[in-house]
Formats: C-alpha cells, sequence, structure tokens
C-alpha cells in the first residue's frame, strides 16, 4: 500500500505539527533549544521493515514502545542506535558533564520520558485532530538488535501489517542526532487512519 | 487484570488496596479527575511526614503548591486526557518535594522517578489519576561515584598518554641534539685537518700560508669553546658547577663582554653599542661567569643580525635588582618558539640546512648561571625581522643558592672563610633569637664584622622585650625553642601593630627542611625559611634579602 503524494502531505504536516510540540515540551524542560526536523514519511508492509531500517549501522537500538488502542490501534516506537541514544541523553542533561559512553540506568530513563514526549505528541495529535479516541501504554524501553526488534512487532501474523515510518533527526546545541518513529498498524488501521488524515486535510482546505 | 469469581474480587481488591498502602515500597498518590487526593499510602506518609488524614480530600496542587509554579500540574492534565506520562529523575529531579539525608548521597532533597496514568472507567472515561514515585537517590549516587571513577581513570590514562609523548620529544630532541654535536664538532675538524694537510704537503706559500694557519687557529678556539660549554652543561646538570662569590662591579664585566665580541660584530657589519649605569651594582656573583653569560647573550644577538644591524647592551637597576638588558635588531623570534628559547637542545631551525651554525647550548646556558646567582632571564621578541630584547635580572646581593660552595665549614668566628659585607647593611638592627647561647654568639660575630647592630634573645618572652625596646629592623629566629616556640613568636610579633614591630621582615632558622615544613613556616608569617647549618655568608645574605623588603 502506497501513501499517495497527497496523504503523505498530509502526514507529514500532522507529524509536523506534532514536532513542534514535542521540540518545544523538550526545549522548554532541559533549558536547551531542541528542533525535530521536517520528518520523511514513507509507509512499508512490516516485511519490508529491515530494508527501510537499514539507515542504521548494525548493532544496538534503543526503542521506546507504547501500545495504542482505540479505533486506530497499533504499536508506536522512537527508534535510536546506541550512540545516537547516548548522544542524545548526553546533550540534554548536564551540558558540562563530560561525555559518556555508556547509557546507564538514569540515561534510560530520560530516553523514556522524551519517547514517551514524543509519541505522546504524535498519537494525542491523532486522537485530537483527528476526532479518534486513543488511548496509550505505558512506555517501555529496550535496547536490542534490529533483528530482535523486528520479530517483537510481528504479531500473530493473521492480518498483514504496515508500519508507517517517519525518519526525522532532533538538531540540539549544534548537533543532529537521527531517529525513527515507526507506527505499525493492521490494515483496516491504516486504511481508518487515512481516512481520517484526508479528512483533516479537507478540513484545513475549508477554512 | 483477569476476570475473578463475584465472591473473591472484594477480597482480592482490599487485599490489594491493604498492599499498595502498607507494603509498596514506592509512594502511591491516587487521585480523582479534580486532582483530589484519595490515596496516600503509608510510604509517602513516612516520607512527607504528613499523614493520611491530613490529605485526604484536600487538592494536590493545594497541598503541593509548588508543582504548579514548576509546570507538573501540565503533566496530570494530560494524564487526564488520557495520557500515561513519564518523569525521569534526571529532567526533573523529583515530584514531591520529599527529604533525604544530604550526609549519605549528596542532594537535599529526594532524587524521584515518578509515573503517572489515567484511571479509565468501564465507558473510557478518565475517572482519577494513579502516581507511583520511586526513590532512586541512592541509585543516582553510585551512579554518580561510578561515572566520576571512569572519569578520573581516562583523565589518568590522558595524563599517561602526555607524559609519554612529552618523554618521546624528549628523546627525540636528545637525538637531534647529538647529531648536531657531532656534526658541530666535525665541521672544525675538516678545516684544521683540510689546511694543516696542506700546509704539511708544503702546496701554500706566502699569504696563502697565513690564512691556512688563520683557519686552522679560528677553528681550534670554536671547537675549543664549544667543548667548553658542553662540559659547562654537563657540570650544571649535574649539580658540579662551582660558583666564585665575590663583590662583582657589572659595568667592567660588561664591558669586558662587549670587547671580546666587538670584533665579530665589526666583521659582520653589526653596530655594538652600549648604555651602563655606574650605580648598577655592585652585587654578589662569579665575575666570570656572569661575563660569560653577557658573552653568549652577545655571540647570540650578532649570530642572529644581519649586516647594517644595530646591537645595543644596557645596565640599570629597577628597584632591587639590577637588569642587564640586550637588544637586537636582527631576525627576532617567532611567537610559537618563544617559550623554548632558553631550553637545552633547542634551535629555531634543526634542519641540516642551518644557516647560523652553533648548537643552541649558548642561551641555555645563560638561563643556567643567571638562576644559580638567583636572578632572571627572559627573552622578547614582537616576531620575525623584528628584533628581540633579552633582559638578565639579577638580585642586589645574591644567594648562590644550588652552587656548591668552596666547601661547608663548621663556622669560626675567627673569620676562615671571606665574608663579604654589603655596604647597604651597615648599621642595620638585627634581633636574633636563639636558646643556644653559641649560636646567638656566632650571629652576633658575623653580623656586627659586617657592622650591623645585633640584639639577642633567647627565649620567646625576651624576644618581645627586645622588639619593645630596641625596635628592632630584621628578625631572625630559631624555630625549635622549649617552652614557647618559633611559632609562637611569630604569631605574638604578627598581632602586634605595624609601629609597634608587626610587620618586621623575619627569617626562621631551622634544621626541618622538607617541603611541608617551609610551608607552614611561610604561611606562619615568617618571610623566609632558612635551614640549618648556616653559613655567614648565606647569614649576611639572608638579612640582606629581609632588609631589601624594609622599602616596600
Amino acid at each position: 500500500m502506497i501513501l499517495t503524494e497527497r496523504q503523505r502531505d498530509a502526514i507529514s504536516e500532522l507529524i509536523n505539527i506534532a514536532f513542534a510540540r514535542t521540540g518545544a515540551a523538550l526545549s522548554e524542560l532541559t533549558g536547551h533549544r531542541v528542533i525535530l526536523n521536517a520528518p520523511e514519511v514513507s509507509v512499508h508492509p512490516t516485511a519490508e521493515l529491515p530494508e527501510a531500517l537499514a539507515k542504521f549501522i548494525p548493532g544496538e537500538i534503543a526503542s521506546i514502545h507504547q501500545v495504542f488502542g482505540g479505533p486506530v490501534a497499533g504499536d508506536a516506537l522512537l527508534l535510536l542506535n546506541h550512540d545516537g541514544a547516548v548522544h542524545l541523553t548526553d546533550l540534554l542533561t548536564d551540558g558540562n558533564a563530560p561525555p559518556s559512553s555508556r547509557l546507564d540506568e538514569s540515561a534510560r530513563e530520560v530516553l523514556t520520558e522524551v519517547g514517551n514526549i514524543l509519541l505522546n505528541a504524535c498519537l494525542g495529535m491523532f486522537g485530537n485532530l483527528l476526532d479518534v479516541r486513543v488511548s496509550f501504554s505505558v512506555p517501555r524501553l529496550h535496547m536490542e538488535t534490529l533483528d530482535e526488534l523486528l520479530a517483537s512487532l510481528i504479531s500473530d501474523g493473521s492480518e498483514p501489517q504496515y508500519a508507517l515510518v517517519i525518519y526525522t533527526a532532533f538538531q540540539i546545541r549544534d548537533s543532529s542526532v537521527r531517529g525513527f518513529l515507526v507506527m505499525v498498524l493492521s490494515v483496516a488501521s491504516l486504511d481508518r487512519l487515512m481516512h481520517e488524515v484526508e479528512a483533516w486535510e479537507g478540513r484545513q482546505g475549508q477554512s | 487484570m483477569t476476570k475473578t469469581s463475584p465472591d473473591e474480587e472484594p477480597l482480592l481488591n482490599v487485599a490489594l488496596l491493604r498492599w499498595m498502602n502498607d507494603l509498596a515500597g514506592q509512594g502511591i498518590l491516587i487521585t480523582d479527575a479534580e486532582l483530589t487526593i484519595r490515596a496516600w499510602n503509608r510510604w509517602l506518609e513516612e516520607r512527607s511526614g504528613l499523614a493520611a488524614s491530613a490529605v485526604l480530600g484536600r487538592n494536590l496542587l493545594e497541598v503541593y503548591s509548588e508543582l504548579e509554579s514548576r509546570r507538573l500540574d501540565r503533566q496530570y492534565k494530560w494524564v487526564l486526557e488520557g495520557q500515561t506520562r513519564v518523569l525521569s529523575q534526571r529532567l526533573h529531579g523529583h515530584l514531591l518535594p520529599l527529604p533525604t539525608d544530604p550526609n549519605l548521597s549528596g542532594f537535599s532533597e529526594m532524587q524521584q522517578t515518578a509515573r503517572i496514568s489515567p484511571l479509565i472507567a468501564e465507558d473510557g472515561r478518565v475517572i482519577g489519576t494513579l502516581t507511583v514515585i520511586d526513590d532512586v537517590t541512592e541509585r543516582v549516587t553510585r551512579e554518580a561515584e561510578l561515572q566520576a571513577q571512569v572519569d578520573a581513570r581516562t583523565q589518568a590514562l590522558a595524563r599517561e598518554k602526555a607524559a609519554r609523548e612529552e618523554a618521546e620529544e624528549a628523546n627525540r630532541l636528545k637525538d637531534e641534539f647529538l647529531a648536531t654535536v657531532s656534526h658541530e664538532l666535525r665541521t672544525p675538524l675538516t678545516a684544521i685537518l683540510g689546511w694543516s694537510n696542506m700546509l704539511l704537503a708544503g702546496n701554500l706559500e706566502g699569504a696563502a700560508h697565513d690564512r691556512a694557519l688563520d683557519i686552522i687557529h679560528r677553528n681550534a678556539q670554536s671547537q675549543n669553546q664549544l667543548i667548553s660549554d658542553l662540559l659547562d652543561v654537563s657540570r650544571i646538570i649535574s649539580g658540579k658547577l662551582r660558583l666564585d662569590l665575590r663583590t662583582v662591579e657589572l659595568p667592567a664585566v660588561i664591558e669586558a663582554a662587549v670587547e671580546a665580541t666587538r670584533p665579530a660584530a665589526e666583521a659582520k657589519g653589526v653596530r655594538l653599542t652600549t648604555a651602563l649605569d655606574p650605580r648598577s651594582g655592585p652585587i654578589n656573583g662569579d665575575a666570570d661567569r656572569l661575563q660569560q653569560v653577557v658573552w653568549n647573550l652577545l655571540t647570540n644577538a650578532i649570530k642572529f643580525t644581519p649586516e647594517g644591524g644595530e646591537i645595543n647592551v644596557r645596565l640599570g637597576s629597577v628597584g632591587t635588582r639590577v637588569e642587564i638588558t640586550v637588544r637586537d635588531s636582527g631576525i627576532g623570534i617567532p611567537s610559537e618558539f618563544l617559550p623554548h628559547i632558553f631550553d637545552r637542545f633547542r634551535q629555531a631551525d634543526p634542519g641540516t640546512n642551518r644557516v647560523h651554525g652553533g648548537m643552541g647550548l649558548g642561551l641555555s646556558i645563560v638561563r643556567q648561571l643567571v638562576e644559580l646567582h638567583g636572578g632572571t632571564v627572559r627573552a622578547e621578541s614582537e616576531g620575525k625581522g623584528k628584533g628581540s630584547t633579552f633582559t638578565v635580572s639579577l638580585p642586589f646581593v645574591n644567594f648562590g643558592k644550588g652552587a656548591e660552595r668552596a666547601g661547608r665549614l663548621p663556622f669560626d668566628a675567627g673569620g676562615n672563610e671571606e665574608i663579604n659585607c654589603p655596604p647597604s647593611l651597615q648599621g642595620l638592627r638585627v634581633l636574633a633569637v636563639d636558646d643556644e647561647a653559641d649560636t646567638r654568639e656566632m650571629i652576633r660575630a658575623v653580623l656586627e664584622h659586617c657592622k650591623m647592630e645585633v640584639v639577642t634573645a633567647g627565649s620567646v618572652p625576651e624576644a618581645l622585650e627586645a622588639i619593645a625596646q630596641s625596635h628592632p629592623d630584621v628578625l631572625i629566629s630559631d624555630l625549635g625553642m622549649p617552652g614557647e616556640d618559633g611559632f609562637a613568636l611569630i604569631a605574638q610579633v604578627r598581632a602586634l601593630p605595624a609601629e609597634r614591630g608587626g610587620r618586621i621582615p623575619a627569617a626562621a632558622l631551622t634544621a626541618y627542611v622538607r617541603a611541608e615544613d617551609r610551608v607552614k613556616v611561610l604561611r606562619s608569617g615568617f618571610q623566609l625559611h632558612v635551614p640549618k647549618p648556616l653559613e655567614p655568608n648565606e647569614l649576611v645574605a639572608v638579612v640582606a634579602n629581609l632588609a631589601g623588603r624594609l622599602n616596600h
């Protein structure tokens, strides 16, 4: 299932708004100016995810995972590679500390919170603007390889699943940390989502 | 939660609630949709000092008003919209302000991680909030300690690496130096061998014959100088250089060096001028070595000043120091080389195409000799082509530290050793404090020999009385005395007002010579720390140093 140009633009715009809110929230929280770059949006069958995420170097991936439910349901994840995760936590926290090389418990908590803020902003965006009620689970952080991650996402396999993949970067203090926002949905959910997005876009045109 | 039978459910719910209240190792706080507190577990009671009865039914934002000022009320707003919020310790510090033991952690408040979730009814409405708070103070403290260890290790590794690189660089410089030494020693030999061969073969006549002898002689002298420099450097390094300390008239010394180098200057077409203030000095020093210093500076200046340039030597006084300045209009010193200019083995152009010859030892010898006289030397230059200025600064009376003396004689008041008495010390009144009569008499004999007035005291009370009655100019005191010691004395002296002698310059005599003793002495109020045993000239030098501080 391929997104039309129009659908892609509409989703991008929605995500942009969510990203702007995330950036603002992180800026206020950390005292550093945080900007999330304009997203590159694409949709892939989950089987093609490895290819879509190939931009990540092999190694461990930090993923902050929230399950969402309602008329549109699925898994939402923020993915960062290990170095990016370390770098991001350094940038967001004490500026005077020397750069760390590992993710300790406190750093993982920060990542979880960052993921939480971002995922809530995006899912909340869908919920509010699309007039769709979304419920969220508690966010969880996992460190695992890409294969392990993908294996955990594939559900019982009864329905084909699609992933909305949004590639972006956090810009903080002259540094850039790349990441992926991934939403794994059933066909029905994706269908419903696109339907609501187009309806929203239609409403924008009329105002 | 899985479905239970209708009979079990109330029991399980009660059991769960009791656990959450009594046994949970976390803070559990439940509010309704208006943020009115509906549950406040024991963990929170114990740590906040607020009993549940004191907070139930009250609004959370009213009980903890700082939540609003810290804008954490918005977190609860989002939760009421259905979100679950995570508050990390590192970004927030804490959710609720609860105390912790600062002695154990370094934090004044409990460090917390918190999670706030919506409580959702069957119909999907959000009917309340559940907050779970974890105390992570200990974990965070441990993480900080671990990180500090990692940092320390990283720094140590970096330091080791730097030290290793420095050692490698030093070795490289030594290798370079040895290569240069070989070359420099060989070069004159080549000329000497070549020309003497031709003389022996009888191939030269008349003017050529004379020229050959001249060349051989010059090269032999040059090599002689080289070897002499090398030996000096070697002696200085091993601490075996002997200074012959006498009263030195600097103008004469400088003139001698100037005259020795004038032929070389003239040969190169460089003008050599002097401006010597005859009132500067005399100083206590080794005349030959001082002449060597000036000679080296002049030779260096001539080497680096092109034809038509000018070199000026100035002698003057600045405060209690004498300054000899050699200024040239030559090629100058690049700023990146300036800090290394007095280093041994260094030259600005060590490559094989060296234009200027020589080995770069002269300036390091200059520095060593000047420092042995208790002085300093510095170089200044505005850069390439802008000339250089070398300034030697010497105290009026030197200490001669570090040089091997003519021999440490046991003190003999009969004068087995020539005592140098600076005329400026005549009439100076000195108070010498020591519990041993022999030592007092020794000090008296030496200083009176130099026409100073000496008052002695054998104890701290006597010393204080002497200060009150005789108003001495300087104080010399033993440290180790029975009863009240030197430290007690100086403390009481420094407590006096200035007009009663509180600021009198003072030196401590002591057999304790460790660095920490020295620091202790200087910190307690003495200006100088002088180790025993003391030689007559050293004693005079110490008094002179103290006297020099009178004018400040």
